[in-house]
């Protein structure tokens, strides 16, 4: 579904983000991507993304060379590919649920069904009663549930969250992992990149860790740590 | 992607009002400078108005001899009427020359007391529609029989005329060009700066898989009804204005040869409130271009 083919991301000439990263993520799979802060995680989000371009390196999605995919198609890629950014990046003109409404009006669907998705969606991250607030009236726990609910409202192929509970209290944290782990179950291929330790450990998935820009571990069935 | 003008509309009119200093910022400008250049157009219009009325005074006279007989002058006339550098041609018999002639001078009767009726000599008037064509006008006189003494020409007036007018005429246009140019490249700022401020919104609406007409679209239609608007109140107060100068005028100044016809109202209306709304359409589509490369 993803394929990282020998990636290096530079930023400028000599800030090395990622180095010769070799990454395959299998359609349906649910993997954890781990490390410290400035390992390389977003950046590996955003070349996925083409937010950003690699330096050296292939990179694949659903057997597409993102380097081959004209700039016109790109709206197209991102649609099959639901995102929740590390800075939720969410429009400050909308409300929650116009934030939400928009990842469906991008693919152009009807009014009427996104009338009727949007709350469900909305109920399902526990903001019901957040609908028509705007995000700066919303706490960073509730503006990052707005940005969940964004990046699966469309049933993208491929979920992408970078962070998705590093603002979150335990126990909506654990609400975030367990609705996660159901849209991976539907079939949805997940991809979360984490700092919360005892989130990965509880939920054995393959765990891809990261240092430095380069993969360092991958295990099937992993914990945020090596095993002692 | 479905073209839906109704949600565009919504959503440019929902930015207006969130954005509501910057769509303040942009109208006003726009409304200052279309302003200024309908305020240019309309000065330039009203001077080329003063300029046309003033060389359509020159004229040629042709004398003719004494003894011309009334087949010869009626002769005259008609070749004279199919020049076509000529508006108008009329006669002056000897009569009609001795009978201006003593109303000019009509304070000081001696002047003419002893005039016959014959001393004076008939002529055409000739009205001539472009000033540089009198000299041409002027040749063919002379070949069709009056000498160089019989015929009243002010050619140097008239090149001279000529020559200021136009070096006016351009010169006022370059001015509303120039006035022009700096509307667009004002407004444009004003709408840029204004787009500038949210470039982060249009890169997430990239990031969330908005193609780019999709983006694009509201901008535009923000950028249209602020052109609009700015642009229609700055005419109709330009049209305003004009009627107001127009009826002054006609007072103040009446023997200045100023008529609303000068201006065609409807037309500057027209060519003000487009350049104001082409200006707000392409300024965003431009802006916005510049930050959907994400
Ligand atoms: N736009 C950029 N320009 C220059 N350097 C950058 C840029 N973005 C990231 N970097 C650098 O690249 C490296 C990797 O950054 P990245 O954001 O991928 O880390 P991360 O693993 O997501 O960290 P965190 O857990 O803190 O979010 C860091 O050293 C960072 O300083
Ligand atoms: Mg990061």
């Amino acid at each position: 579904m993803i394929r990282f083919d020998n990636v290096t991301k530079l930023y400028g000439r000599d800030t090395v983000a990622l180095e010769r990263v070799n990454l395959e993520i299998n359609p349906g799979e649910f993997v954890f991507l781990v490390g410290a802060s400035g390992s390389g995680k977003s950046t590996l989000v955003r070349l996925i993304l083409k937010e950003i371009e690699p330096s050296r390196g292939a990179i694949y999605v659903k057997d597409t060379r993102l380097s081959s995919i004209p700039r016109r198609h790109i709206p197209r890629l991102r649609r099959d590919i639901g995102c929740v950014f590390q800075d939720f990046k969410l429009l400050p003109n909308k409300t929650a649920a116009e934030n939400v409404g928009y990842a469906m009006e991008v693919t152009g669907q009807k009014r009427r069904a996104i009338r009727t998705k949007v709350p469900q969606i909305l109920d399902l991250v526990g903001l019901s009663e957040m609908m028509d607030k705007y995000p700066r009236e919303l706490s960073g726990g509730e503006q990052q549930r707005v940005s969940v609910a964004r990046a699966f409202v469309s049933q993208p192929r491929i979920l992408i969250a970078d962070e998705p509970t590093g603002n979150l209290d335990p126990e909506t944290s654990v609400g975030i992992m367990n609705l996660l782990e159901r849209i991976n179950r539907i079939g949805t291929t997940v991809l979360v990149a984490t700092h919360d330790r005892d989130m990965v450990d509880a939920m054995r998935k393959r765990v891809v860790a990261l240092e430095n820009g380069r993969v360092v571990r991958d295990m099937v069935k992993g914990a945020y740590a090596d095993e002692v | 992607m479905r073209f839906n003008p109704g949600f565009f509309l919504k959503e440019a009119l929902k930015n207006i009002r969130l954005n509501l200093l910057m769509s303040v910022t942009a109208v006003t400008t726009t409304f200052v400078c279309i302003l200024v250049l309908g305020t240019a157009i309309l000065v330039s219009g009203h001077i080329e108005g003063i300029i046309g009325s003033v060389r359509q005074d020159v004229s040629v006279e042709a004398f003719f001899a004494p003894d011309a007989t009334q087949e010869r002058i009626d002769e005259a006339r008609r070749e004279v009427e199919g020049y076509p550098e000529v508006s108008e041609v009329t006669y002056i018999s000897q009569a009609q020359a001795l009978a201006d002639f003593k109303d000019t001078f009509r304070d000081n009767p001696e002047i003419y007391q002893d005039l016959g009726s014959d001393v004076l000599p008939a002529s055409l008037a000739i009205q001539i529609e472009d000033p540089s064509d009198a000299e041409a006008v002027a040749g063919k006189l002379k070949s069709a029989g009056f000498s160089e003494e019989n015929l009243s020409y002010p050619q140097q007036t008239i090149e001279r005329l000529n020559s200021v007018t136009s070096y006016m005429i351009w010169g006022l246009r370059a001015a509303t060009a120039l006035f022009l140019i700096s509307s667009i490249l004002l407004i444009s700022m004003t709408i840029r700066l204004s787009i500038f401020a949210r470039r982060q919104e249009i890169e997430v609406m990239k990031l969330v898989g908005a193609s780019d007409g999709f983006v694009r679209t509201p901008f535009v239609f923000e950028g249209l009804l602020q052109g609009l608007v700015g642009a229609t109140f700055a005419a109709l107060l330009v049209v305003w204005f004009n009627y107001l100068f127009v009826d002054w005028a006609g007072t103040a100044l009446p023997f200045w040869p100023i008529s609303s016809s000068a201006v065609n109202a409807f037309f500057v209306v027209v060519v003000l409130v487009a350049v104001g709304a082409v200006i707000g359409v392409l300024g965003s589509f431009l802006s916005v271009t510049r930050f959907l490369r994400v």
